[in-house]
């Protein structure tokens, strides 16, 4: 006798809820949004469920895009800037197929843009809603490493002992050395762990219009910045807070006020300084801006001939 | 014979700083310290002595905030209001520990950040109270650092670098950056060598003097005692058996636990 | 004339109780009082407790029964009741207490250590060290040794620092114990001159002198302590 019954195509497909999770469960996190919009800054404690994916590649972040994603909304989404790095091309992926959703990598044609490292460069807007991928929400753990404790020091504001750290940074180095995950001060109250973003993009979050959630699913919270939340990076008088600049512009978009990565580009050690948004940089250069070095590239190979 | 009318005690300041009534701290069936009452006035030193498990600790930390005492209150007057200590919100008593408080622990491990510079020690009460100016925090860092007999050049130093007497010198400096009213010592010169313990009491001695501190230091050397503080208190089970003036206590204790204290010290 | 110390019926046992609690009664009774400009010199033999009396009066010792109204401020205190604080007040104001032997505290030197009293009462730093410098001239300590901590100066040393800095400002009322013990003559003539000098400006003197001569000297009054021993 065969053992083996014949399954057919559609019935091998897990019948998966829409968008993944099972309906309570986005209920748990939109209710665990609210409160964090209502509380901006403060981390809200949420039940973390398993992904399909190892928690630290961006679960919390999956999961609140999957609270709020509807069949009108269109998702982007970036890893280190970029819309066509692994990680970014499979949590697209993993959307369209679990919620049917529309995906796009133009910043001002998307509803959800769900981030790590980067916020577009392109202004946000009204109506968006940034979903931040968050690995550690606590910007006092490395000071205080008692989850207690840092409760009762959020609850009560005693955050000098936060102050403390940059002053260590500038003692030792002459100026402060943290550039990304740069602590910020919402709405005069919290103080948050903006997610490993560049300090640069700290400026952009003051006041958006956008509505900004952050995830973290290992260590199961949620916070928020609802639109138009004052955002300031924690400094001294003297020592004011200052976003990194370059000397040059972008080697192939010639964009002088964006976030530059330094890109390898042979054996002999040459490089470039190229934007990080990939999406700016290309909407750039089909506008006809021209970096120095876009023809050695386009002749290279490294930027498609097609985009410009 | 001319008779006197003998006054009420002159009136040197309107009201005492610290008072303390009924203090009760039990751990199950034993006694951590009963029926403690006393007033402590400003720029007052009060030593609490006894031997090791007399309940001078449990005292001192049911006083100092940390350890919340069974019965009894604690009245600090240190600001507009008289402050129950045990009845306000934790939050309250946190900030008061944190300005108008200090804590000089035994062990200096205790009470500094060992990963922080010495300038952030001292820095971090500054900080704590909102200062936001590098360089001034840094210059009081500074001239606390001198105060205390630490170079300057060691600010950026973490006191992990440090000898043992240094490091209880910067948690020294660390406490008194915020001009408390009012300090909590235990045993502040233990386990250092008797020469750095020395350099430390007149310290703390000239200190105490110039800057008009109360303080309560607990500790189990008549000798600091004597040095550091106006009047004693004497524990024994939990319970105090002799308070007065110094020198009075231990030049002519009259209960016999004081009087075996004081026989078995030579030269105090 | 003020009277600066009025003591009524003091009384004084020792009772130690980890011997047993054997009672040492030392004096019962004891009534006197002591004016301004005076000098009284306590007598009897020894272990009549003299020294048991002179630190009752600065409250060192607690007296078992009595009171001792001191002078503090214009108005008449019992030190025996007196709280901690107000015993502090009244040493650092009104009652000073000289004995033979100095409290060496570490690191302080000579100089800070004489200019201390003037301080505390609020001199001027320029007029204290002057008052002080000229102090210790008076008593021939060497210059050299100002500037040093007293802790390994010799016993006549140490006596004439405590000696300086006790009759640099002298108190209104000064209990003095056996100050020329380890003294030279002319360091003896100097500490006799100073006591004349504080009387005269209207300090009240309790003292205790052995050397008969330095006794006869400095006394306006004597006490023989031996009446009020317990019979």
């Amino acid at each position: 006798m065969t053992l083996h019954t014949p399954v057919t195509q559609d019935a091998a497909q897990p019948a998966y809820n829409y968008a993944y999770l099972d309906e309570q469960t986005k209920r748990m996190i939109r209710r665990a949004l609210l409160k964090a919009v209502a509380v901006p800054g403060y981390q809200v404690p949420f039940g973390s469920r398993e992904m399909p994916l190892a928690r630290g590649w961006g679960t919390g972040g999956i999961q609140i895009t999957a609270a709020i994603i509807g069949p009108q909304d269109r998702l982007k989404v970036i890893d280190q800037g970029a819309d066509d790095t692994t990680n970014a091309v499979s949590i697209r992926r993993f959307f369209e197929k679990t919620a049917n959703a529309k995906t796009t990598e133009a910043t001002d044609e998307a509803t959800i843009i769900q981030t790590r490292h980067r916020i577009p460069e392109a202004p946000l807007q009204a109506g968006q809603i940034m979903v931040y991928q968050v690995p550690q929400p606590e910007p006092l753990r490395k000071l205080e490493p008692r989850e207690a404790e840092t409760r009762k020091m959020h609850a009560w504001a005693e955050y000098g002992l936060m102050q403390v750290k940059l002053y260590e940074n500038i003692a030792r180095f002459g100026e402060v050395t943290t550039t990304y995950d740069y602590p910020v001060l919402i709405n005069g109250r919290y103080i948050m762990a903006p997610s490993p973003i560049p300090k640069f993009d700290n400026p952009k979050m003051h006041m958006s219009p956008a509505l900004q959630l952050f995830g973290a699913g290992r260590e199961k919270r949620i916070y928020a910045l609802p639109p138009h939340t004052s955002v300031k990076s924690l400094d001294f008088d003297d020592h004011p807070f200052r976003i990194q600049s370059w000397n040059e512009p972008c080697a192939l978009c010639a964009a002088a006020d964006s976030y530059l990565d330094e890109v390898v580009i042979d054996d002999q050690g040459k490089r470039m300084f190229v934007c990080s948004d990939s999406h700016f940089c290309e909407t750039r250069r089909e506008d006809g801006h021209r970096g120095a070095m876009l023809a050695d590239a386009t002749s290279s190979g490294l930027v498609g001939e097609s985009k410009l | 014979m001319t008779v006197h009318a003998t006054f009420p005690e002159a009136a040197l300041e309107p009201a005492p700083l610290l008072s303390v009534a009924g203090l009760n701290r039990f751990y199950g069936e034993r006694i951590g310290c009963a029926d403690v009452t006393f007033d402590l006035w400003p720029g007052e030193v009060l030593g609490i002595v006894g031997e090791s498990g007399s309940g001078k600790s449990t005292l001192l930390r049911c006083l100092a905030g940390i350890d919340r005492p069974d019965e009894g209150e604690v009245l600090f007057r240190g600001g507009a209001e008289p402050l129950d200590i045990y009845s306000v919100p934790e939050q309250e008593r946190r900030r008061l520990m944190r300005t108008a408080w200090g804590i000089v622990h035994q062990n200096p491990r205790d009470g500094l950040r060992m990963d922080v510079s010495a300038g952030g020690n001292v820095g971090e009460r500054l900080m704590d109270r909102g200062d936001r100016h590098y360089g001034q925090i840094r210059e009081r860092a500074l001239d606390w650092l001198t105060r205390v007999e630490i170079a300057g050049s060691r600010i950026d130093d973490r006191p992990r670098q440090f000898s043992g007497g240094m490091q209880q010198r910067l948690q020294i400096a660390r406490v008194l950056v915020s001009e408390p009213r009012l300090v909590f010592m235990d045993e502040p010169t233990g386990g250092l060598d008797v020469s750095v313990q020395a350099r430390l009491l007149d310290l703390l001695r000239v200190l105490v003097r110039d800057l008009g501190l109360a303080a309560i230091i607990v500790t189990h050397d008549l000798a600091v005692a004597r040095l550091l503080t106006d009047r004693l208190m004497v524990m024994k089970d939990g319970r105090v058996v002799e308070q007065g003036l110094t020198d009075q206590v231990l030049d002519d204790p009259h209960h016999a636990y004081t009087q075996l204290l004081t026989s078995a010290v030579l030269g105090v | 004339m003020t009277t600066m110390i009025q003591v009524e019926n003091v009384a004084k046992t020792f009772t130690l109780h980890n011997q047993g609690g054997a009672r040492l009664p030392v004096f019962d009774d004891v009534n006197f009082s002591v004016e301004a400009g005076e000098a009284l010199v306590l007598a009897g033999a020894s272990g009549a407790g003299k020294s048991s009396l002179l630190r009752i009066l600065y409250g060192n010792y607690k007296p078992t029964a009595g009171t001792i109204r001191i002078t503090h401020a214009g108005r008449p205190i019992d030190i025996v009741s007196a709280v901690p604080r107000t015993v502090l007040d009244i040493r650092r104001r009104t009652l000073g207490f000289v004995s033979q032997f100095l409290r060496v505290i570490p690191r302080v030197s000579t100089l800070d250590i004489v200019r201390d009293p003037l301080l505390a009462r609020g001199a001027s730093p320029e007029t204290a060290t002057e008052k002080a410098r000229a102090m210790l001239a008076r008593l021939n300590l060497p210059e050299r040794l100002w500037s040093l901590a007293p802790a390994t100066f010799s016993g006549g040393e140490q006596q004439r620092v405590n000696i300086a800095r006790s009759f640099v400002d002298p108190s209104a009322i000064m209990l003095i114990d056996e100050p020329t013990a380890s003294l030279d003559a002319a360091n003896r003539d100097v500490v006799v001159e100073l006591i004349a000098e504080a009387r005269a400006a209207g300090s009240a003197i309790v003292g205790i002198f052995h050397d008969e001569a330095v006794r006869e000297r400095v006394a306006t009054r004597y006490l023989d302590i031996t009446a009020f021993r317990k019979a």
